[in-house]
């Protein structure tokens, strides 16, 4: 049984109408016209409403008869296609590419998002990957392909893929074999490659299916450096947007995947009879052979990674409000100190309450993570003033890779839980949050695994601008810890997060050290711990940030008001999180310090026994 | 065509009502939304104006927060509204229905639209009081309407069948439910509502003041119903247990 969709607003309306900015955002140029904070809840309450009402249904038809081929085609639930085009012709999806025609700013759109994900995780990348591609060719396609393709795409007609693995070429995206040979047609490419694993890369809810693919012209460059970007549309049309017949791209097969069932996950053969046609996105390559795909590819792939780490809070949220639910209705077990009396709902027990507030302050960090980060992106792209967009957008760099590895590593473990409150109904399919776990594996490894984003941390972000930017970073951060200082009752909160402060500031100077005595095999050894620790200090943070806020607000409004309860729950949580996670931030450090070789001493016939 | 809709927020259907200190029904922290049976009439209005031309007024009677509902029906494509805000004073179907129809007496209108009910006080008086005082016919519970050439053609649920009903405009109409698919405001829509004029008075600006409106009914007393008893789980073997469950039925519960 699928999950059901149960997720409150309050939090997000705590992010949004009283935690960060959005006043400031609704105020830049691209938003003042079209919205006020009037308009916010009635924009959550609707955006909930069509997910509660139209999307939440299709998740469990979903999970029961995942995307499957037919003669050649994918065929999904016919749920979805309905839900698909609700979602684009409403303006939920794609059109919030449209600048003019009052796209929502990033930090309202990811609450908007948060519940389409936690509504259908599997249905969500329809319309998240047309957005993804259709984007790219926003961002970097001449006149033609962006009349030809965007209109399209943000109505709803056609959607979109990104076409990057390939069976031999997965994390090494600088091998791919797919192949570009010039016609006599400038800018018009013949495709001839196989590619797999591609989300949404066949399916019958859109007339046509435009691929934007990442192929090497003959003759460019090796590695990722020759890579070039081509829109390859599964149909041709002409210049009026009608399709003329076959572009030679097939779907082989999709694949059978332990969640996500209804999320098409294709092998696309491109060229098979040597007559598939791309678009060249931007320039062919130098005269060095240097092309420009893969740094278009990586504007996508920041979006992508943040709406991963969205993903993985959704499902995170949803199964905790269901187990949340279940513990309040299941009834099992007596009081330990009085066994006499009756039976208790679960939700009483201390092992239960601790699974529980596990998840909910788990949720809450992370969410709060990602939210401050979509509030960023509204800053890098809006604010009239240039040197705010740019320490904005050093912040998104920074802050990226945290949300798409930590978020999609917690939520495996987060979900265990929630089975785990079920007992042994958890365990069984007719239970709701069993999917959510098969559900939420895929976000550690898709969009860049888990390790790449922490070697990302550690070797581009923490290296940027000769370290500037990650400075700059740090400090910021330890300016929101000092601000607790004069706060009674968080000096708790305040002496543990100064001292994981510091503790990563020794992990970061004994990477240092690993790489000045040349033991560059200990970086990657340590890297995923590493950004977990990042993530846990930058999280508590900003957590405790809230609970400061939220402390106020309880002692302004008094324990009678109906609103206490959520302000209190939020300070405990965030008193959970400092006190009970956070501090792993000082043991892995001192694990590091102590440069624990045991996994690579051991030899790799080791892992024969 | 002019065509008036009038609507109240609710509390929201899947909220948890309690009682506070003094047993009155506790309003603080429950989400409202748009009485399910306006919306009926919102969106029948809405498609009456896109067959044709006109223009669609929402008009409530409340306190400020009910804006929101307000703003969702300009969102679904309403293009103007009306709130009344009589203040803090009680408020019954008579003194609702006095503040609707002095405000509406002073509009130009061709149809009235109301849910035929409430959800939360179910006393579905309200639009056929408004009409009363108007003066104008009223067709209770519609299940369809077809406007044409200054006449409506009303079909209204009666006990075992529907009843069709001829009636000049202007004229009310209460909707119920199956009249038809409330659509869902889009972004665009929630968008342009911000624009649209939203006319905010007070009881005294449409001509009235408290004691002209001072409620006729007293609400003595609330209480929750009764809590659920447990079920029970009739042991043993499946005929044995079928036996057993009979003659509980008849004997303890007495419906069989
Ligand atoms: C459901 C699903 C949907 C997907 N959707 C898309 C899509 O829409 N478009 C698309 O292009 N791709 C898509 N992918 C592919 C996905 O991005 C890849 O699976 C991912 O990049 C990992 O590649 P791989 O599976 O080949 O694993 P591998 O690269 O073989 O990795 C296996 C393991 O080895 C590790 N590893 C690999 N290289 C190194 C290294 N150099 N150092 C240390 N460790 C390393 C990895 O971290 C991982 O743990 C999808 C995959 C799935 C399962
Ligand atoms: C695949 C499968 C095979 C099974 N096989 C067998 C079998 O062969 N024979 C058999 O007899 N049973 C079997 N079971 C049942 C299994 O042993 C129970 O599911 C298990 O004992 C948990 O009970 P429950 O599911 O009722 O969960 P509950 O007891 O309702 O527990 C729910 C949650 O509440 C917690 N909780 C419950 N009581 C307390 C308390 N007093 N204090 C604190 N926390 C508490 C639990 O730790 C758990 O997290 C099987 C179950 C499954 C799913």
């Amino acid at each position: 049984m699928a999950a059901n969709f149960l997720m409150p607003t309050r939090d997000q309306k705590f992010i949004l109408k009283e935690w960060l900015p959005l006043e400031q955002v609704l105020s830049y140029e691209a938003f003042s016209e079209a919205y006020s904070m009037d308009d916010v809840d009635m924009i959550l309450e609707q955006a909930h409403k069509m997910c509660r009402e139209i999307i939440a249904p299709t998740n469990e038809e979903g999970d029961k008869n995942p995307a499957h081929l037919v003669d050649g085609k994918v065929i999904l639930p016919e749920s979805f296609k309905e839900a698909y085009d609700f979602v684009q012709e409403n303006g939920w999806g794609t059109s919030n590419l449209d600048t003019e025609g009052g796209a929502l700013p990033e930090l309202l759109l990811t609450a908007v998002n948060e519940f389409i994900l936690g509504a259908n995780p599997a249905f969500a990348p329809y319309v998240g990957a047309t957005t993804g591609s259709a984007k790219l060719i926003q961002t970097f396609g001449n006149d033609w392909q962006k009349g030809l393709f965007l209109p399209k795409m943000m109505e709803g007609a056609w959607s979109g893929t990104m076409c990057l693995t390939e069976p031999n070429a997965g994390s090494d995206v600088g091998d791919i074999t797919t192949k570009a040979f010039p016609t006599e047609t400038p800018g018009v490419y013949k495709i001839k490659g196989t590619k797999c694993f591609i989300t949404a890369g066949d399916h019958n809810l859109t007339e046509n299916i435009i691929h934007l693919l990442l192929a090497r012209i003959e003759g460019a460059a090796q590695g990722t450096k020759g890579i070039s970007l081509f829109i390859v549309p599964k149909y041709r049309v002409d210049d009026n947007g009608n399709i003329t017949g076959s572009n030679d791209v097939t779907c082989v097969g999709v694949e059978h995947k332990m969640g996500l069932k209804a999320s098409a996950t294709a092998m696309l053969s491109f060229g098979d009879n040597n007559d598939c046609l791309g678009y060249l996105v931007g320039d062919p390559p130098d005269e060095n052979g240097k092309a420009q795909g893969m740094a278009q590819m990586f504007q996508m792939m920041n979006g992508a990674r943040y709406e991963t780490g969205l993903m993985a809070l959704a499902v995170a949220a949803v199964a905790y409000h269901n187990a949340a639910q279940y513990a309040r209705e299941r009834i099992q077990g007596r009081p330990l100190t009085n066994p006499k009396s009756d039976r208790l709902q679960i939700i009483k027990h201390a092992d239960v309450r601790r699974m529980l507030m596990n998840m909910k302050a788990h949720n809450e960090a992370v969410r709060a993570m990602i939210y401050k980060t979509g509030f960023m992106m509204d800053v890098q792209h809006h604010d009239p003033d240039e040197g705010k967009r740019k320490m904005a957008a050093a912040y998104v760099d920074v802050t990226t890779p945290l949300i798409k590895a930590y978020a999609s590593d917690v939520v495996w473990p987060l979900t265990g839980e929630a089975i785990q409150v079920y007992g042994g109904y958890g365990f069984s399919e007719e239970y709701p949050v069993a999917q959510s776990a098969r559900d939420c594996k895929i976000y550690s490894i898709w969009e860049g695994t888990n390790y790449i984003q922490a070697l990302d941390l550690i070797g581009r972000k923490w290296t940027m601008k000769n370290g500037e930017v990650f400075k700059a970073w740090m400090k910021d951060l330890k300016q929101t810890i000092e601000s607790f200082g004069d706060k009674p009752e968080f000096a708790k909160e305040y002496a543990i997060l100064s001292e994981a402060y510091k503790a990563y500031r020794g992990i970061q100077q004994k990477t240092m050290e690993f790489y000045m005595q040349q033991k560059f095999d200990l970086l990657p050894l340590f890297a995923t711990r590493i950004l977990h620790c990042t993530a846990k200090l930058y999280c508590g943070t900003l957590i405790v940030d809230q609970a400061v806020l939220a402390a106020g607000k309880m002692s302004e409004l008094g324990a009678d008001h109906f609103d206490y309860a959520f302000y209190r729950g939020k300070v405990e949580a965030a008193r959970y999180y400092v006190r009970n996670i956070v501090p792993e931030v000082m043991c892995t450090a001192g694990i590091i310090a102590d440069a624990d070789t045991s996994v690579l001493d051991a030899p790799e016939e080791a892992f024969n026994f | 065509m002019k065509i008036l809709v009038c609507l109240k927020q609710t509390f929201d259907t899947e909220a948890k009502i309690t009682l506070d200190s003094n047993g009155k029904i506790e309003s603080k922290g429950v989400s409202m939304i748009m009485n399910p049976y306006d919306e009926f009439a919102v969106e029948e209005a809405l498609r009456i104006k896109e067959k044709g031309e006109g223009e669609v007024t929402v008009i409530s009677v409340g306190g400020q927060q009910t804006q929101d509902a307000l703003r969702q029906a300009l969102a679904m494509g309403a293009d103007k509204a009306v709130l009344v805000d009589p203040g803090e004073i009680e408020l019954d179907e008579f003194s609702t229905a006095t503040v609707l129809a002095k405000t509406i007496g002073g509009m130009e209108y061709d149809i009235i639209l109301g849910g035929f009910r409430a959800i939360d006080d179910g006393s579905a008086q309200v639009v056929g009081r408004v009409a009363e005082l108007l003066n104008i016919p009223v067709v209770n519970v519609v299940t369809k309407l077809e406007i044409e050439g200054g006449k409506a053609l009303a079909t209204r649920e009666v006990e075992g069948g529907s009843e069709v009903i001829e009636v000049a405009l202007p004229a009310a109409f209460t909707a119920q439910k199956g009249l038809n698919e409330p659509r869902y405001p889009s972004m665009k829509g929630i968008m342009k509502a911000k624009k649209k004029p939203m006319d905010k008075k007070t009881l005294a600006d449409v001509g009235l003041d408290e004691n002209q409106i001072a409620a006729k009914v007293k609400a003595l007393s609330f209480s929750l119903p009764e809590a659920r008893q447990a079920g029970k789980v009739i042991p043993g073997e499946a005929a044995e247990a079928a036996k057993e469950l009979a003659r509980l039925l008849r004997e303890e519960a007495k419906v069989i």
